[in-house]
């Protein structure tokens, strides 16, 4: 019996082996995390040395007035948003491309950031006092924008329950487009025209702005309820892989599971669009990086996931604010260029296996 | 022998269109039965008929004298595999995750696999002879080896009937022969089987009776010797009396007669 188990283990995949590995990229990643964190503190206009912080965090040494304003006002929030909003967006893409059985997925392709976008304008053009439950209108009207369009783009491009490649793309294409510019619309009925708008350029660029805490509070909480949903999701969406009407078979509630991917990923883009505006391919590069170390397992890459968005967006937006400074990039231009052309590289790979 | 599935005046129609009407037919324990008919008959959906994955429209369908519309999917799963005759995987999982898959019906919401299941899986892949294929691609398998992978996730099912959809469909001769040879070690442990097949040649001697679908008339059942008579097989497939002899070739009377 003991022998059984044993030996089941070191067969399955997910045994030790496999096991060792997974947990051995999550470490890595962790420590990564800390040692880009620790950086991006400390690059900028204003240089703070590593070991000043890292004496700082020990509690040897104190930081001088200038280095702590700078640490605890602007750099910290930004680095926290950058690491929320990189995570977001991330398992948002992951279980989009489970839903979607397509690996092409992601919350800014197929519109769901667009509709996040057009909801957060609503709700700082039109109705800005406005309040519920310590969330702010924004908050929920880009829930709302997010999970309209993407039950939309879901609709639209089903074909016999499944989703062909060529049907994803133009529908969140069009979604997308029509969305996000309606944007401008709603900023035009705003009744001080003209006060708001540097906000909504900087959404449509994909900027990660200098968040308040209160602000990142309300990120923090919609991504730890995205993420701890996520997590019943992921062997379900392992099951939804072979199809929907095989998975029904095997005794997948598909219709409940495909809400809950849609309610959920809806939470995760809107609490990234709510700090970063349109900041697009990250959903798909990091996911699909993952899957080529760790497979295709969603259980697995689920965490990993979390933690390598989190890296990867750290990362993108400490370079997109000192690689040409005085001045800074938007981090969605930063990962315009880098996402492009990995997605044109993932297509045309997909048109080569089965997809098209 | 206990009836496993029973079908009572049982009709199912996609919107206007009557597929099947009127289908009274009993699958018992250990039998082994050859769905055979045009295409468009509407082999596939009687066999969703039986999965409890469609219901029909009119009558009903029982899993051991219960309503499969009163069971819950995961409990028809436990007893029923059903193996489509295509799946599209959009990911690369290898062909160990693809038939753990089967054992979707035994696990809990936040569970995972254990022991036993691993077990199960394990004993599905040695009797498919897919164990050695257990760390590939399954999109990257050849015909026969994708066959064969989709029985073994039927067969973590633990199931007591398997329906197999097109099982010799896009192999060769050789493989053809291999998928007999794995029905009848099925049947040797007591799994019943459905099967659609459009390779008459291949019935004899493997299946016990062959249910014959015909466009307009009602399901014929019978023994095979009975059924593949070319004036019965003419009638139900159409078939200009001027093929008779190459109608004659497709089954095995034809053949055994010339030994």
């Amino acid at each position: 019996m003991v022998w059984e188990v044993t030996e089941a283990c070191v067969e399955s995949p997910h045994g030790w082996m496999r096991e060792y590995r997974h947990r051995w990229l999550l470490a890595i990643l962790g420590v990564l995390l800390v040692l880009a964190a620790l950086v991006a503190a400390g690059v900028g206009a204003v240089h703070v040395p590593v070991w000043h912080l890292m004496g700082s965090v020990i509690g040897g040494k104190s930081l001088s007035a200038d280095q702590r304003v700078i640490l605890f006002a602007i750099r910290l929030p930004r680095i926290v948003a950058a690491l929320l909003v990189g995570s977001a967006l991330s398992v948002s893409g992951l279980l989009f491309q489970g839903l979607f059985r397509n690996p092409l997925a992601d919350p800014y392709v197929i519109g769901s950031s667009g509709g996040a976008v057009c909801g957060a304008s609503i709700g700082v053009f039109l109705l800005p006092p406005v309040s519920v439950a310590g969330f702010s209108a924004t908050a929920i009207l880009a829930f709302a924008g997010a999970l309209g369009s993407i039950t939309l783009v879901y609709w639209l491009a089903r074909v016999d329950g499944r989703t062909p490649v060529v049907a994803l793309l133009l529908a969140g294409f069009a979604v997308s487009t029509m969305l996000s510019y309606s944007s401008y619309f709603v900023e035009v009925l705003d009744r001080d025209f003209g006060t708001d708008m540097r906000v909504l350029a900087s959404w449509l660029h994909g900027t990660i702005a200098q968040p308040t805490w209160p602000q990142l509070a309300i990120v923090a909480a919609m991504l730890a309820i995205g993420l701890t949903g996520s997590v019943p999701l992921a062997r379900n969406l392992n099951t939804l892989a072979l199809g929907e009407e095989y998975a029904a078979h095997l005794g997948l509630s598909v219709q409940q599971i495909r809400i809950a991917v849609i309610v959920i990923g809806s939470i995760l883009t809107a609490a990234a669009v709510a700090l970063g505006g349109l900041i697009s391919f990250v959903g798909l590069i990091v996911p699909h990086m993952l899957r080529m170390v760790l497979g295709p397992d969603h259980m697995r890459l689920l965490p990993a996931t979390a933690l390598a968005g989190a890296l990867f967006l750290l990362i993108a937006d400490t370079v997109a604010r000192t690689a040409i400074a005085p001045a800074e990039l938007p981090v969605g231009v930063l990962t315009a260029l880098i996402g492009g052309p990995f997605f044109l590289y993932l297509l045309r790979k997909t048109k080569q296996e089965v997809m098209l | 022998m206990r009836p496993l599935i029973e079908f009572v005046h049982a009709d199912f129609a996609y919107g206007e269109n009557n597929v099947i009407s009127d289908l009274d037919a009993t699958i018992c324990e250990n039998e082994c039965i050859a769905l055979i008919g045009p295409n468009g008959v509407g082999k596939t959906t009687l066999l969703r008929l039986a999965t409890g994955t469609l219901t029909p429209t009119c009558g009903g369908v029982t899993l051991k004298s219960r309503p499969l519309d009163s069971l819950r999917q995961r409990e028809i799963a436990r007893s029923v595999a059903f193996v489509p005759q295509n799946v599209e995987v959009p990911f690369p999982f290898t062909v160990r995750q693809f038939v753990e898959q089967g054992r979707t019906p035994f696990l809990k919401m936040f569970g995972g696999l254990g022991a036993a299941d691993y077990e199960a899986v394990r004993q599905a892949m040695e009797w498919t002879d897919t164990w050695s294929l257990r760390a590939r691609v399954f999109n990257q398998l050849s015909g026969g080896e994708r066959q064969r992978v989709k029985i073994a996730l039927g067969l973590a099912q633990e199931p007591q009937l398997l329906l197999l959809d097109e099982p010799m469909q896009h192999l060769d001769i050789g493989r053809q022969f291999e998928m007999i040879d794995l029905i009848d070690s099925l049947r040797s442990e007591g799994i019943a089987i459905v099967a659609s097949m459009h390779d008459l040649a291949l019935i004899e001697g493997t299946f016990s009776s062959v249910w014959l679908m015909s466009l307009d008339e009602q399901m014929q059942q019978g023994s095979p010797e009975d059924m593949l008579r070319p004036e019965v097989l003419e009638n139900a497939f159409r078939c200009s009396p001027r093929h008779r002899p190459r109608l004659l070739e497709r089954t095995r009377n034809r053949m055994e007669r010339a030994l």
